[in-house]
């Protein structure tokens, strides 16, 4: 068993040959030549750094524990662990000046080294002559510590970078450059060469050989040939080193590194094979080159304006609820101006413009109403370029004030006549690029005219709808129930006040010439259908639409299901069927009754109060969700004891699938004499063959059923 | 009242407990994980970075989304595959349908019959696009327009979907695409929502929409989309009651205000002030809504452009009508969806009606937006969620089949707003199951819809419980060879 002092007695020991051999390998310096296996003992420094710091600064620490000097045995532990530390920094000490002679140069080289050094002479001092003053030692300890994180952050920025450790607290605004003075080199190449590449090829950190901080470093190339040759691929390392297998040795940037993009890569290899210039800008490529296309997106088209912006508290001040003021980009100095809200427009306010109105490059006014205000304030705008004044009731007189715009490249005066006057001052308006003349009430003679006199503009004269007859859309039927009680107005309305409604109650389509024509609420006590159409002129007539209305005069004392309805399709029972609501077509799952295995067999019990006549269901049909026709539909009374069938029928099923829809399916009762009644609803056993599911069975849907006197 | 006792005495209890916290060094780091943005000066970073939008000059300064919920088939709408019809019934190939996953509706299926479309094409315009027979009104304008056809998407059942193509995430807690162009953009016009959201519904099998897909997420609540109902209120709670005059309401506004503004100084809760700002905007939009739904001075042109639905509100038409009126008066982003593209069965019925509700409307938007020369600065955006199978659910008959989910390939279009017109972009393989050329990815497209607003996608960011959330999430790529 070693004992404590033994350990330390070596230790101490050992320090001095570690003393020794970094005071050779300093003062000897390059000349060394050092063996291969060395090496590694050299890249181990990353590794190694890691014992002296937490070592020596726990050492430290144990100098400031109050009245450590009356406890040996703590004060042991701080000071054997400080004394390993020493040794730790001894050796790592010695990998870093091993690993300095690889491929490190530079400022921060010389600040780490010498850092290191200091860090471990000042160590060993402090160790042997721990014994004397503790004020001295605190103070030294403080100094040390402060040494040893210094040298570990310019360590840290050999590895990682200079602003490695701050950079997440430092502000990353990037600028915007214009796509005009883009750099090719500058602004595209070298921003993908400094997050990829640079960390390892800088000052202080050249490997290879190869520098990529400056021009001259990319110019010279490295050690193993150079850099770019413009437009070939072979013989430009950069090329050849990315494209390598990613695990491929000398595979750039290294594996386990920041890979490049695709993009990167495309715009790498584009740089190269455009010549690698290092002053080209990118607008100097025609638009149809590749590396243009990738960059260009990067950089705005923004156009460039030469005039002084506007004072920012002006432009806020110009700012309301009925007027925007924006620059068109937040750097650019030209201002967009738009007015909204017709009714809080006033006309005085343009006045307020006067301070903009070199500024200004587009102003919207569409649909203020301009009836009879002065526009000659617009002359003054020097730069406006796009002027919209859609609906805005201009005049003749207006008109030649806009037309003598004569910076003006974007015109739109839709929504305004156009006079002959103002077709004559219009023609002369040979800047425009752009002009919306669409509701101007310009006969396609003129039309001509204009266009023949501004041949180089784009004109755009819209859609008038002339000669294009489309269908009304149908009427709207609106009525508060679809069943009632007493008596139910029906209204219907058409959205264009100028159609005729035609509508008929005996379910048949309305024709436009003999069908009743509505003019006022339609007021029925029965059970039926108004069937609707709209005509007018100019229009095509509209498709029928229809509504079906329900009276139920009596309701059973007692009724019953004799088999559940389906549990997914139960709604609220039996009850369902006499809540007086009628369901929505469009929304089976809800409020309608669903059978499919069983029929509905329904009892219904009068008890002598009121006797039925006519029975209606209020069916659901939707082909393509199974839901059809009832195969059956039966009414039996009961005669002493024995069910007697008073009435059936088998409705028709359709002949392919339409749309979701309700159907009201109505039994007369020749004989009204029976307080209980049965009805049968037997579900079609088996699916068309035309179906998609054909031999399945199908569905029926009750949502309604409603007794008759 | 008993909650808000409550909720007043854990407010209290929560102070205590953070300021006992902040005694010690631990609370700093457990501070900034619960607070993420204790130390970084929240408000001013994110000022800067509102200062610094757009990046660039905006191609697009507002956006109409004409979302067709429930997925249309690409295969009966812009993706003509004839090999589909010429090989009817025949079974889908192993070596085409790969690895794809299928939805629990066919998944049980023992064949998967290829089906072709039931409508022929023709090819139209410049560009000769291949566009079916049901979109007659698309093909008339479709050198105004680009159809892309290879998007694809993670999702293949609905809601997840159409949850991702609008919030960038599959689950639903992220601020919806207008959403973040309100907070990216803020609206042009103050008097009314900068995201406004209209719904409406078809006559085929219909999915649903929820208003988290409107939401604002984690970004502040006055970035929610409005909805616009087709009630005699368009939106809802706006009206002042009976016998209530505008200064009473100025008063009770600008009382309550001060209230908030007490509570905000208490508890510094950012909902307070988005509060007191939405009912600024409220009382704005009292006058601004009425002016913006009133279609009577509409030209006829108009009401035979979009369609004579146009004037029955609720209609698809009606809210194509009333998207342009809320864009033009500086709507950052209308939202809208169409219900009723589900066509597991009965297709070739249904999508002619889903197709004859909105054709001449998207249309009718498109030529409309262009005769007031607001095309340019409007980007148009029509399409689904995904795409729909190349085989048949169910059996195939004559005239009927059905088509499941397919997120593999799918097509949607745009128009103006800095999109290249008359463009057909991407392709499929001959079955229309794969992509064989440039997909775009709904990141992809997030980003390029982005990029013509003006803004980077990678650098609009919202810093939420401890990270930086962007619509994009952590890909996509602008789709440069869309933008004009």
């Amino acid at each position: 068993m070693f004992k404590i002092s033994s350990i330390r007695s070596i230790l101490e020991s050992t320090l001095f040959v570690w003393i020794g051999l970094t005071l050779i390998i300093t003062l000897a310096g390059n000349s060394l030549v050092l063996p291969d296996w060395l090496q590694v003992v050299g890249r181990s420094h990353p590794i190694l750094l890691h014992f002296p710091i937490v070592l020596l600064l726990m050492g430290l620490l144990f100098f400031w524990i109050p009245g450590i000097d009356k406890k040996p045995e703590i004060r042991e532990i701080g000071e054997i662990s400080f004394l390993a530390g020493c040794n730790f920094a001894g050796i790592t000490v010695l990998a870093g000046l091993i690993l300095a002679q690889e491929e490190y140069t530079g400022e921060i080289l010389t600040w780490h080294k010498w850092g290191g050094l200091v860090v471990f002479g000042g160590c060993v001092l402090l160790y042997f002559f721990r014994a004397i003053q503790a004020n001295i030692i605190r103070l030294s300890s403080v100094a040390l510590a402060i040494a040893i994180i210094a040298t570990g952050h310019w360590g840290a920025g050999l590895t990682h970078g200079e602003d490695f450790l701050l950079a997440p607290i430092q502000s990353n605004e990037i600028e915007v450059i214009p796509l005009a003075e883009a750099e090719i080199f500058g602004d595209v190449v070298q921003p993908i060469l400094q997050a990829k590449c640079i960390s390892c090829h800088k000052e202080g950190k050249i490997k290879g050989e190869l520098r990529m901080d400056h021009i001259e470093g990319l110019q010279k190339g490295g050690k193993s040939g150079p850099f770019v040759l413009a437009g070939d691929f072979e013989k430009s390392l950069l090329i050849q080193r990315i494209n390598l297998p990613e695990d491929d040795k000398k595979h750039m940037p290294p594996k386990n590194k920041a890979q490049l993009t695709e993009e990167e890569l495309l715009i790498l290899s584009e740089w190269v094979a455009s010549g690698a210039s290092f002053e080209q800008k990118l607008v100097t490529l025609p638009a149809k080159n590749e590396l243009y296309q990738l960059a260009s997106v990067k950089f705005e088209g923004n156009k460039i304006y030469s005039f002084d912006a506007a004072d920012k508290e002006d432009i806020q001040e110009l700012n309301t609820s009925y007027r925007s003021i924006q620059a068109l980009f937040p750097e650019s100095p030209a201002l967009d101006v738009s007015y909204f809200g017709i009714s809080a427009f006033p006309p005085k306010s343009l006045s307020d413009l006067k301070i903009v109105k070199d500024q200004i490059v587009r102003f919207s006014l569409n649909k203020m109403p301009l009836a009879g205000v002065d526009l000659k304030f617009l002359k003054d705008f020097k730069h406006l370029e796009e002027l919209q004044l859609n609906f805005t009731d201009l005049n003749a007189d207006q008109m030649k004030v806009i037309s003598e715009l004569n910076t003006l490249e974007v015109l739109a005066i839709s929504g305004n006549t156009v006079d002959q006057a103002s077709i004559q001052n219009l023609a002369k308006m040979k800047s425009l690029k752009k002009l919306y003349l669409w509701e101007t009430a310009m006969s396609s003679q003129d039309q001509e005219t204009i266009k023949k006199a501004l041949p180089e503009t784009v004109i755009d004269f819209g859609f008038d709808g002339k000669g294009i007859i489309y269908d009304l859309n149908s009427p709207i039927i609106s009525q508060a129930e679809m069943i009632y009680q007493d008596s139910l107005e029906i209204k219907l309305s058409h959205p264009i006040k100028t159609a005729e409604i035609r509508y008929t109650l005996d379910g048949t389509e309305p024709d436009s010439t003999s069908s009743t024509i509505y003019t006022k609420p339609i007021f029925v006590t029965n059970t039926g259908k108004v069937i609707a159409k709209a005509f007018a002129k100019d229009w095509n007539g509209s498709k029928p639409t229809e509504s079906v209305f329900m009276h139920s005069g009596i309701k059973p004392s007692e009724f019953s299901l004799v088999y559940e309805p389906n549990s997914k399709y139960k709604a609220s029972g039996p009850a369902t069927l006499f809540d007086l609501e009628k369901a929505d077509a469009s929304n089976h799952g809800q409020k309608w009754l669903g059978f499919q295995d069983e029929p509905m067999v329904l009892e219904v019990d009068f008890k002598g109060l009121s006797k039925a006549k006519e029975i209606s269901l209020s069916l659901l049909y939707n082909e393509a969700a199974h839901i059809f026709p009832p195969e059956k539909v039966s009414v039996q009374g009961l005669e002493n004891g024995t069910w007697k069938t008073l009435a059936s029928n088998s409705p028709a099923v359709s002949t392919k699938a339409l749309s979701a829809r309700s159907e009201l399916l109505t039994l007369e009762l020749e004989n009204t004499n029976y307080d209980k009644l049965k009805i049968t609803l037997t579900p079609l056993a088996h699916l068309p063959k035309w179906h998609q599911n054909p031999g399945d069975k199908a569905w029926v849907f009750v949502d309604e059923v409603i007794f008759n006197q | 009242m008993e909650k808000e006792i409550l909720e007043e005495g854990l407010n209290h209890n929560r102070r205590k407990f953070l300021s006992r916290l902040s005694l010690g060094v631990g609370s700093l780091a457990l501070g900034s994980l619960l607070v993420p943005d204790l130390f970084s000066g929240k408000a001013e970073a994110e000022e800067a970075m509102m200062k610094a939008l757009p990046h660039f000059a905006p191609k697009a300064k507002r956006v109409i989304y004409l979302f067709q919920n429930g997925a249309p088939s690409q295969l009966e709408s812009f993706d003509y595959k004839p090999l589909l019809n010429k090989r009817m019934g025949e079974e889908l190939p192993e070596s085409i349908r790969g690895t794809q996953r299928l939805t629990g509706m066919t998944a049980g299926q023992s064949s998967f019959p290829l089906v072709g479309s039931h409508y022929k094409f023709d090819q139209y315009g410049e560009s000769r696009a291949w566009i079916s027979e049901v979109f007659p009104h698309t093909a008339g304008i479709v050198d105004d327009i680009c159809i892309v056809k290879s998007m694809h998407t993670d999702a293949i059942n609905h809601d997840p979907a159409l949850t991702f193509f609008q919030t960038g995430a599959q689950v639903g807690n992220r601020p919806s695409m207008g959403s973040w162009l309100s907070y990216g953009l803020g609206s042009e016009n103050s008097n009314l929502p900068a995201f406004s959201v209209l719904l409406s519904r078809g006559r085929g099998n219909g999915q649903g929409v929820y208003s988290k897909l409107w939401s604002n997420g984690f970004l502040d609540a006055t970035h929610q989309g409005v909805q616009f109902s087709n009630s005699e209120d368009p939106v809802l709670y706006l009206k002042d009651p009976e016998s209530m005059s505008r200064s009473e309401r100025r008063k009770m506004i600008d009382q309550i205000a001060e209230m908030n503004n007490l509570s905000m100084q208490q508890f510094n809760d950012p909902e307070i002030s988005a509060k007191v700002k939405q009912y600024e905007m409220a009382y704005r939009m009292q006058t601004a809504v009425p002016e913006m739904t009133d279609i009577s001075k509409e030209p006829e042109s108009i009401i035979k452009l979009y369609g004579p639905d146009c004037l029955v509100p609720g209609t698809y038409a009606a809210n194509c009508l009333l998207a342009r009126k809320l864009s033009e008066s500086g709507v950052r982003f209308v939202q809208l969806y169409h219900q009723g593209w589900d066509q597991h069965g009965n297709l070739p019925n249904e999508m002619r009606l889903q197709a004859e509700d909105v054709d001449q409307a998207s249309a009718a938007l498109i030529t409309d937006l262009k005769q007031r020369g607001l095309l340019d600065e409007t980007l148009v955006i029509w399409g689904g969620e995904f795409g729909r199978t190349n085989y048949c659910q169910g059996k195939i008959l004559v005239d009927n089949y059905g088509r499941d989910h397919h997120p593999r390939a799918f097509s949607i279009w745009m128009a103006g707003g800095g999109v290249k017109s008359g463009m057909v972009y991407g392709e499929t393989d001959e079955f229309g199951y794969n992509i064989t050329e440039n997909p775009v990815h709904v990141h992809d497209f997030q980003a390029t819809v982005l990029h013509l607003m003006g803004i980077d996608h990678e650098r609009m960011t919202y810093k939420h419980l401890g990270r930086r959330y962007r619509l994009t999430d952590v890909s996509g790529k602008v789709v440069k060879d869309l933008i004009a």
